[in-house]
């Protein structure tokens, strides 16, 4: 349910590329001659405006000669001198006030959090991710977008430029000052944050003694405990006074030593913040009539990527394993399940709906008994998949049943096994996708976890930063500000809005069918201008090129945020971070040269 | 020899324009010019004559309409001729958040200069603009003299050899005007080149080599200071103690020459040269209160 789109390896992330995207080097390279082009072609029409075509050329031409020349010429003396001017502005504006309001926001928090809520990690973890990554963006879109205008306005900038200080450093400087403040302010946020949910989220329970009830002839005591944090878990007391407490809502406690005062106190929870590491398997369909196919129905609710498989037919999900070894798995497959549950008729909303669980061995297409789990949205269900299966042969006795082994049986010599999941009742719904069923191998560590989701807020802040100064070059302050907003949405929806102009939507909505009537008669037209007609294509596909470019270009500030894969519980692969970290510097490279372009080709003093 | 003409202009135009590319004002009219190495060269005219828009089109500050700008053989617009360049704005453009030795060792960084040799040149700077005693305020609590100062050390941090002084006097105190006039002559002393521009003419002609009068974007005159200042047909005496006999027997030998007698008077001092002994005295002797003469005062005494 986090992990919407399948996560390449990092190489054929950059060079390779997948069927639904290209190869993120590709991407850079577009990205970058794209900015480098809007920039020139920016100098080239104000300059056309003011000057006419021809003083444009010659000077959009004077500027690329230089521009070769220049770039590379980049003083770490003088950006750390520009970075350092910017670390200084920024604190003179007070940004440092923005930790008082996140602090205020922490302490306000728990009073609209709640205590009583069903998964309180979740909440509490997005709540402060969230926060802390809004209050940064915030302030690097306008640290970024304000300080070259308000240097030009006040004319500070001439005594700058008539230094051997070139466009690029003033840009790049401005880049890293506010990259320092914004990761300054992110960790401290960060810190903060996460002190604040260990904090809040740390409780313990009571159990009375008194409470406890002697369940029949076992010597086993069982009871509730307190009710604290609007839970209370299951705990059984053995013979031996050892104490045991049930695992709720996503964590457990140890209870040590004897009860005080007539009540065992337990520890506080244990297995609350986790970062699963999973396995996934593949993912292929039977329908409901049991035949192979690609995709279960779709209930046109979700994207392509997830299928649905209806109730009570042979409509079946099958994911399969590899790879797997006794050695990794002594005790069993800890399986997780989060699959999506579509309703067609509410039912009971508490129960959730009930599936059936069948491991089979691939190759001889042995099948375990059925195992049945009952499935709630947006709940992770663990099945852990024993040793040992029991298997009722047709010829058996009633209650009589044959052994198999997880890995002598069911897993085939390569190594792979299938995991068959269907929907048991009729006329309910269960979506699949590949990542709603894997393996959980060994937890990664959370507060690396946590960090590492931080890495994403703070990828899309310097993308902020180097937007808002690669507009403040040409744009006045709050137009700068408006633009770079304005890529952040744009960015945020940027594959859905490639899907639409490139028909990638099935079905088509009002946006599709828009771009599809306006694109239509783009064509005609061209057609009809008969012998101009090639002169316009020529003038033309350039521009569409450009056109296209623009949305290519921009950012997919939506994958940047992993807020929801640490709320949620799940590791993140170094892999996703590594890609965009590359993403970011590629941007950064554009922002760099159009900012470069966009400076150089106009007057400073106007 | 060319390697000695450090500026050089050729039909340098300039015309403002409005966002829409209609003119506005032509600033700067076919200018050429043409300065070299050791020279002290002023701009002069009144406001709005193109002075200062001719040292942004210097500074690349401007792109010129028509005609071009050469700055030590380099285009205005290169920036590697800022090496070099030494530039105080007509208003003095610092960041007014920095102290005064934030802003010079900010300004030395860009110049890529290494931090021992920086902060040499940082104290030295700081203690001849006289800045010593307010070298950790931030500039926003100086006055303009103060801020002018600071612009004037800022702009020579690189050690330039061609410094460009836009009205460099301005704000600045009498004693501030005459440490500049010195500082200005050392840095010819150093062979450094010198352009500036000012409405302060006296001083203009103390020290300027040569002088270009704009008026309306024209060049309207370019010369030595002191061949366009000589007047051929009239002469000059200064003599002391000169008694009334005397002049008498002057006037009369002039009158018998036919001569006509302009001016025969006792020269008045400055109010310049009052406020310097005063200001030095006080600095000499601190403490004493003025002496103030009025008519109060001289009864009560008597
Ligand atoms: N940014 C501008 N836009 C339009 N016109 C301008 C601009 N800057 C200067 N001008 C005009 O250009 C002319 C020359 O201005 P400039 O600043 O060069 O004068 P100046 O000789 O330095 O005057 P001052 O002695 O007052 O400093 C003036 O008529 C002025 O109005
Ligand atoms: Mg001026």
């Amino acid at each position: 349910m986090v992990i919407e789109t399948d996560i390449l390896n990092f190489w054929d992330w950059l060079a390779v590329g997948s069927d639904e995207r290209a190869p993120a080097l590709l991407q850079f390279v577009v990205t970058i001659v794209v900015l480098a082009l809007v920039g020139l072609l920016f100098g080239f029409l104000i300059a056309a405006v003011r000057h006419g075509p021809i003083a444009a050329g010659d000077l959009v031409y004077r500027v690329l000669r230089r521009a070769a020349g220049e770039l590379f010429r980049i003083s770490p003396r003088r950006v750390w001198a520009l970075a350092r001017l910017s670390v200084k502005e920024s604190l003179r504006k007070s940004v440092l006030a923005s930790l008082i309001v996140f602090g205020v926001l922490l302490v306000f928090a728990p009073w609209f959090l709640g205590s009583e809520s069903r998964e309180p990690v979740k909440l509490y973890l997005s709540f402060v991710m969230t926060a802390s990554m809004y209050l940064t963006l915030l302030i690097a879109l306008l640290l970024s977008t304000f300080s070259l205008p308000a240097d030009i306005k006040s004319k500070t900038i001439y005594t700058v430029v008539t230094k051997p200080v070139g466009a690029h450093e003033i840009v790049l400087g401005r880049i890293l000052g506010f990259t320092i403040i914004g990761t300054v302010l992110l960790a401290i946020m960060g810190a903060g944050g996460y002190v604040f949910v260990i904090r809040s989220l740390r409780h313990t329970h009571t159990i009375a003694v008194a409470d406890l009830a002697e369940a029949k002839a076992s010597g086993v005591q069982r009871g509730l405990s307190s009710r604290d944090m609007g839970h209370r878990h299951e705990a059984t007391v053995d013979k031996d006074g050892h104490v045991d407490v049930q695992s709720a809502i996503g964590h457990w406690h140890d209870v040590a030593g004897e009860p005080e005062n007539g009540a065992y106190v337990t520890s506080s929870p244990a297995d609350m913040y986790r970062a699963r590491v999973p396995i996934y398997g593949k993912l292929r369909f039977k329908d409901r009539n049991g035949a192979d196919k690609d995709r279960g129905v779709s209930v046109g609710n979700e994207w392509g990527y997830r299928s649905y498989i209806d109730g009570g037919t042979s409509a079946t999900a099958i994911w399969t394993f590899d790879s797997l070894r006794e050695e990794e798995y002594p005790d069993g497959l800890p399986l997780e399940l989060s699959l999506r549950v579509f309703r067609t008729y509410k039912g009971d909303i508490e129960r959730g709906i009930l599936g059936s669980l069948v491991v089979v061995n691939p190759t001889t297409g042995l099948r375990s008994d059925i195992r049945t789990f009952r499935a709630q949205d947006f709940h992770i269900d663990e099945q852990t998949i024993p040793r040992k299966l029991p298997r009722r042969r047709q010829d058996m006795k009633p209650g009589l049943s044959e052994e198999l082994d997880l890995f002598d049986d069911l897993v085939d010599e390569e190594g792979r096994v299938e995991i068959w999941i269907q929907c048991v009742e009729p006329a309910q719904y269960f979506g699949a996708a590949q990542a709603d069923c894997y393996i959980r191998t060994r937890d990664g560590l959370f507060w690396v976890n946590y960090w590492k989701g931080l890495s994403g807020t703070w990828a899309q802040m310097v993308l902020i930063v180097c937007f808002g100064v690669m507009f403040s070059t040409f744009l006045s302050g709050p137009v700068a500000l408006f633009a770079t907003a304005g890529c952040f949405i744009l960015g945020t929806f940027r594959d859905f809005i490639i899907k639409v102009a490139t028909g990638g939507i099935e079905g088509g909505g009002p946006v599709e069918a828009m771009i599809r009537t306006f694109t239509q008669q783009n064509m005609t037209s061209e057609l009809e201008a008969g012998g101009a007609n090639a002169l316009i294509e020529t003038l033309d596909s350039p521009l569409k090129a450009l056109m296209h470019g623009l949305v290519y270009v921009l950012p997919d500030f939506s994958s940047y945020s992993q807020v929801n894969w640490v709320a949620y519980g799940y590791n993140i692969p170094w892999n996703l971070i590594a890609q965009n970290l590359m993403a970011g510097f590629a941007y950064l490279l554009g922002a760099f040269i159009a900012g470069y372009l966009f400076l150089r080709s106009g007057e400073v003093a106007k | 020899m060319a390697s000695d003409v450090v500026i050089e202009t050729r039909a340098l135009s300039k015309t403002y324009r409005d966002f829409w590319g209609r003119a506005k004002v032509r600033a700067l009219k076919s200018l050429d010019l043409e300065i070299r190495q050791g020279e002290i060269f002023g701009l002069l005219g009144p406001n709005g004559s193109g002075k200062t828009t001719t040292m942004k089109l210097l500074l690349g500050l401007l792109f010129p309409t028509s005609g071009q700008a050469l700055v030590f053989g380099r285009d205005a617009s290169d920036v590697r001729k800022n090496e070099r360049i030494g530039y105080l704005p007509e208003e003095t453009y610092l960041y007014k958040f920095l102290t005064a030795e934030e802003t010079l060792d900010f300004y030395g960084r860009l110049f890529d200069i290494p931090p021992q040799t920086r902060k040499e040149r940082i104290d030295q700077l700081i203690s001849e603009v006289g800045l010593d005693w307010a070298r950790r305020r931030q500039l926003k609590e100086y006055s303009k003299g103060m801020t002018r100062r600071i612009g004037i050390a800022q702009a020579r941090i690189n050690d330039p050899d061609l410094i460009l002084l836009d009205e460099l006097n301005s704000g600045l105190d009498p004693i501030g005007v005459r440490e500049m006039k010195d500082m200005i002559l050392a840095l010819k002393e150093a062979g450094k080149t010198v352009v500036m521009c000012s409405h302060l003419l006296a001083d203009v002609q103390d020290i300027c080599d040569r002088i270009a009068i704009l008026h309306q974007g024209e060049l309207k005159e370019l010369g030595r200071v002191e061949s366009l200042l000589r007047v051929a047909d009239e002469t000059q005496f200064r003599v002391r103690g000169m008694s009334q006999a005397c002049q008498d027997e002057v006037q009369a030998v002039i009158a018998r020459h036919e001569h006509e007698l302009v001016e025969m008077t006792n020269p008045v001092s400055t109010l310049e040269d009052l406020f310097l002994s005063i200001v030095r005295d006080s600095e000499a002797r601190p403490g004493r209160r003025a002496r103030v003469e009025t008519a109060e005062q001289s009864e009560s005494v008597n």
